[in-house]
């Protein structure tokens, strides 16, 4: 088989291995229309993307038109391919069916796709009401939705408010701890002036798990304080061209720096 | 006849409005699936990074008169040569209702967008590829405040 063609259905089998996640157990499904709805939804869930799958959430909802997951899954490749307008109006139907189900993923869209940090604390504020202990994580599980909040909060200038929400996060029992946290933390307190703590969380941040940008503050803390920089910055460079950075598939991170703002440090 | 496209996002050539010179050349042409940026190991990848557009757009100083908020997205398509052709627009309200936010404005987006030059070729398992690329420009009080994605 032809190199090319031989990726072209591993690349199929990737979809399909990747959307298996959003796989419902239909027996718990209530009326044969749903059961079946449910089972259409779980066929096409396999094929993001592609007409037949699209096709094939038309018919579940037709079947059972209060099946939320299925305007859900519908709107995922919209938001992908960079379709804002188709994907609002089918995320705000799986959202008024059942909040409680996409109202999170919602408000982590709107931050991570759009930068509308308004729209993103709307959402995230309200989930608070189904989830008051824990608002759960982002999609690509590299935050807490509460410090998506408090990104937002920051990003809109209100970044005490932020730093609050993310300090009283980080101290609470139990709390598994996002991938940027400290970093994120790190660079508020930065922009708030308040190096000491700003050096405190990029040394922690260090600690867990250290990428480029990270050391880039580092950095440009020794700067401010007229101490040695430049084995950092050298260092964060060299980081960076490792490929130890923020990354994400889709979009890029908030508060992400690049190489040349390194370059100019 | 289906109301959907091949894959979700597919831009058909519309003599109307492309230029009739940008060819798909990449693996995989003639398949019913089209790659997308996200696909492959580099995801986005220009030229200098998203910086080098963020600075690009800078130093044109395109702004509304009338401080329009929402968004304004290009989607287009870059082929296996790194060229650009089917640019589609598409205009928001700040909650992202199919709305026009200064047609001016919108034009002059366009057009940068046209003008860069700087999208690398994407290659997926040694084989180069057409993919779909989009920019979604965040529009507040007239002005571009963010570039995405």
């Amino acid at each position: 088989m032809e190199k090319f063609q031989r990726y072209y259905l591993s690349f199929l089998l990737l979809i399909v291995y990747t959307n298996t996640i959003a796989q419902v157990n239909c027996n718990a499904i209530e009326g044969e229309d749903c059961k079946k709805a449910c089972e259409l939804y779980n066929l096409a869930s396999d094929f993001q993307g592609y007409r037949a799958s699209q096709e094939g959430f038309d018919k579940a909802i037709e079947l059972c038109p209060d099946f939320a997951n299925a305007y859900m899954e519908k709107a995922v490749p919209y938001l992908k391919n960079g379709d804002f307008v188709t994907w609002k109006g089918l995320i705000d139907k799986a959202v008024a069916l059942d909040p409680k189900m996409h109202l999170g993923y919602r408000g982590w869209c709107k931050f991570q796709f759009l930068r509308d940090y308004s729209g993103a604390i709307l959402d995230l504020e309200t989930l608070k009401q189904y989830y008051p202990e824990d608002l759960g994580r982002s999609q690509n599980g590299d935050y807490n939705l509460s410090i998506v909040k408090a990104m937002s909060y920051s990003a809109l200038g209100q970044k005490e408010k932020a730093a609050g929400i993310i300090e009283r996060q980080l101290a609470t029992r139990g709390y598994v701890k996002g991938m940027f946290d400290h970093y994120q933390l790190g660079v508020t307190y930065f922009e708030l002036g308040k190096y000491d703590k700003a050096l405190e969380n990029f040394e922690q941040q260090s600690k867990e798990y250290d990428f480029a940008e990270n050391i880039y503050f580092k950095s440009k803390v020794s700067k401010i304080r007229n101490k040695d920089y430049l084995d950092l910055k050298t260092l964060a460079l060299q980081t960076y061209d490792e490929g130890k950075t923020m990354k994400d598939v889709y979009t890029h991170h908030f508060n992400k720096i690049y190489r040349k703002q390194i370059e100019e440090l | 006849m289906s109301k959907y496209p091949n894959t979700v996002g597919d831009i058909e050539f519309d003599r109307k409005l492309d230029a009739a010179d940008l060819k798909k050349c990449g693996a995989g042409k003639d398949k019913p699936f089209s790659f997308q940026y996200y696909h492959g190991a580099k995801g986005f990848d220009y030229k200098g990074e998203k910086i080098a557009i963020v600075e690009k757009l800078k130093k044109e100083n395109i702004y509304s008169e009338n401080k329009s908020n929402g968004f304004i997205t290009v989607r287009f398509l870059v082929n296996c040569e790194g060229k650009t052709g089917l640019f589609r627009l598409q205009h928001m309200s700040p909650d992202l209702k199919d709305t026009v936010l200064d047609v001016e404005l919108e034009n002059k987006l366009l057009q940068f967008t046209q003008s860069l030059d700087g999208w690398i070729p994407k290659e997926i398992n040694g084989s180069k590829v057409d993919y779909y690329q989009y920019l979604t420009y965040k529009i507040e009080n007239g002005k571009v405040s963010e570039v995405l994605p």
